[in-house]
């Protein structure tokens, strides 16, 4: 009782940059913000109270020159999975939720989109890790901002138009 | 002289660690958690430090930097911040404010500076794998760039100087500072030069940067006057070199009106321009005729605005295409209207495929005074930046 008064009064929250990932074991919420063909990814272990986000730019490491792992779907998600694992987390507890991967901006020289590339790359990283997935909010055409509370285990989303926000 | 690029994406990490360890000292000292915003490194001359600095009034702590690393760096907080950061610090201590003055408290923020900055400082000394030695700190206070050492504003009169910049916010307090670092030119030149053929750039032609931001946000500016009617005033222009994961969060979270353009050619790149929605507005109204206005965006603000945004474009890229004698197209406009940080996302999710750091000239634009504010953000592809750079004839 007490633990949940403490709770709603002040979780701290830890805020996850561009190509940045954050996991915790306590009721931490995380959010990232800027969330537009980028994808906000959470996994979370509710039996262990792990959990974890990443905001990756890009589908694959290898159409990149160079970078940071944590830019990418694909070099990205075994990072997070990996230090969630080293915090007490099981591989196969784990249940996911994917938000963003919008298409803002359509040029000429455009191929399939960045933002539908990395939806995909995100369906294909969670089959292969036998993730389930807990809720999905992707595509359209707007930004988005995210916030996970492990204490609910929902994500809320946050976009511009219309100021309006949801939860999954 | 060249200057790799790489060698200068190397040493933009090392300042961002180095913030990132001095707002760890600062949160163990005194409890105060702090965000690194973003870590940026320009070559700024004169003009650039004046307008940087400008109509601000400043606390600061300074250390003179020897040995492998030789220059200067400063912790600076506006005026009305370092009372709140006294405040901070004395509570922390336990120290009673009113019967000790403000000696105590420009003792304790000149404590903290020597402690972070003497965290910023390590991670540099590694790399270099040699000792950097620190003078002892100087607390100063001074309005405008003064704030910053005599050398390095000689330096900027004479050749321009690297302005390292680290922003630290709080993240319950209304507390933010930045750190500066203003390396030695000749010395850091040297630590910048490098192997990698293609990604270097004649010293000389660093000046050239200035030139790009002034002549490309000059014409955009000379845009908006000629289709509104309205005065405009170029207020900051700036070459910054970023790593593209912090772009976003320079443009920031607000709500935002513009337009974003692919441009090709050399270099190719994205240019944006962003308006804030009471500054869309206005220019849409100003450029519609007759009695015809909105309240909100809407059809005929979207229309304004991709209009004013092709013809700025083109001035923009036109100074570009002057300064470096090349030729630069754009595509259709994108017309956007959200989170300035979304709307960056896929800018830099496409320039990501190529690079991890960018140059980002960041222009901003005083429209009919205090009016409005229109923002050019231009991210170049790095690599041929650098080649269309490399290519300009020699200079005298």
């Amino acid at each position: 009782m007490t633990r949940d008064r403490q709770r709603k009064q002040s979780a701290p929250i830890k805020q996850v940059g561009i190509a940045e990932y954050a996991v915790v074991t306590d009721n931490t919420v995380l959010s990232t913000s800027g969330v537009g063909s980028c994808l906000g990814i959470v996994l979370r272990d509710s039996f262990n109270d792990v959990s974890g986000l990443i905001h990756v730019m890009l589908p694959t490491a290898e159409e990149s020159r160079d970078g940071n792992p944590a830019k990418f779907v694909d070099t990205g998600l075994p990072l997070v999975i990996e230090e969630m694992i080293e915090a007490g987390a099981s591989k196969r507890r784990l249940e996911g939720w994917v938000v963003g991967g919008s298409e803002m901006l359509s040029f000429s020289s455009d191929g399939d989109s960045i933002g539908s590339r990395n939806i995909a790359a995100a369906k294909q990283a969670f089959e292969h890790y036998g993730i389930d997935v807990a809720g999905t909010d992707v595509g359209g055409s707007h930004g988005r901002s995210i916030r996970f509370d492990p204490a609910s285990e929902s994500v809320t989303i946050q976009t511009a138009k219309d100021n309006t926000t949801q939860t999954i | 002289m060249k200057v790799d690029i790489r060698e200068l994406g190397q040493f933009n990490h090392l300042a961002s660690e180095g913030a990132k360890q001095a707002a760890k000292s600062l949160s163990t000292l005194a409890g105060i958690e702090m965000d690194v915003d973003v870590t940026d490194v320009s070559l700024v001359t004169e003009s650039v430090l004046a307008e940087t600095f400008a109509d601000r009034s400043f606390v600061g702590v300074e250390l003179g930097l020897q040995g492998g690393l030789e220059g200067e760096t400063v912790l600076a907080l506006e005026r009305e911040r370092a009372l709140v950061l006294q405040e901070l610090l004395l509570d922390a201590t336990d120290t009673d404010y009113s019967s000790k003055g403000s000696t105590i408290a420009k003792s304790s923020v000149t404590e903290l500076g020597n402690i972070m900055i003497g965290g910023f400082i390590d991670g540099w000394a590694n790399h270099l794998d040699t000792a950097i030695n620190m003078t002892p700190p100087r607390y100063t206070e001074a309005n405008g760039p003064r704030i910053l050492p005599d050398q390095a504003i000689e330096a900027a009169k004479n050749h321009g100087v690297f302005l390292f910049e680290s922003k630290l916010s709080g993240m319950d307090v209304d507390l933010d500072f930045s750190l500066y670092m203003l390396p030695e030119y000749r010395q850091f030149v040297q630590l910048l030069s490098g192997n990698d053929q293609g990604n270097q750039i004649p010293v000389n032609r660093l000046s050239t940067f200035e030139e790009l931001a002034k002549e490309g946000a000059g014409n955009a500016a000379g845009q908006i006057g000629m289709m509104t009617g309205l005065d405009t005033n170029v207020d900051v222009s700036r070459l910054r070199f970023v790593p593209l994961s912090g772009v976003p969060k320079q443009v920031g979270n607000d709500q935002f009106v513009g337009v974003v353009f692919e441009l090709t050619g050399l270099p190719s790149g994205y240019l944006v321009v962003l308006f804030d929605e009471k500054s869309a507005i206005t220019i849409a109204n100003a450029m519609m005729p007759g009695d015809s206005t909105e309240d909100e965006i809407g059809s005929m603000t979207e229309g304004a605005i991709k209009e004013l945004g092709n013809i700025m474009t083109s001035g923009f890229i036109d100074g570009w295409a002057n300064v470096l004698q090349t030729s630069i197209e754009h595509s259709p406009p994108n017309f956007v209207h959200d989170m300035g940080e979304s709307i960056m996302s896929p800018v830099v999710g496409k320039l990501g495929q190529q690079q991890d750091y960018a140059f980002v000239i960041d222009s901003t634009i005083e429209i009919d005074g205090n009016e409005g504010q229109c923002d050019i953000y231009a991210l170049p592809n790095e690599r041929e930046l650098a080649r269309a750079l490399s290519a300009l004839p020699a200079q005298d």
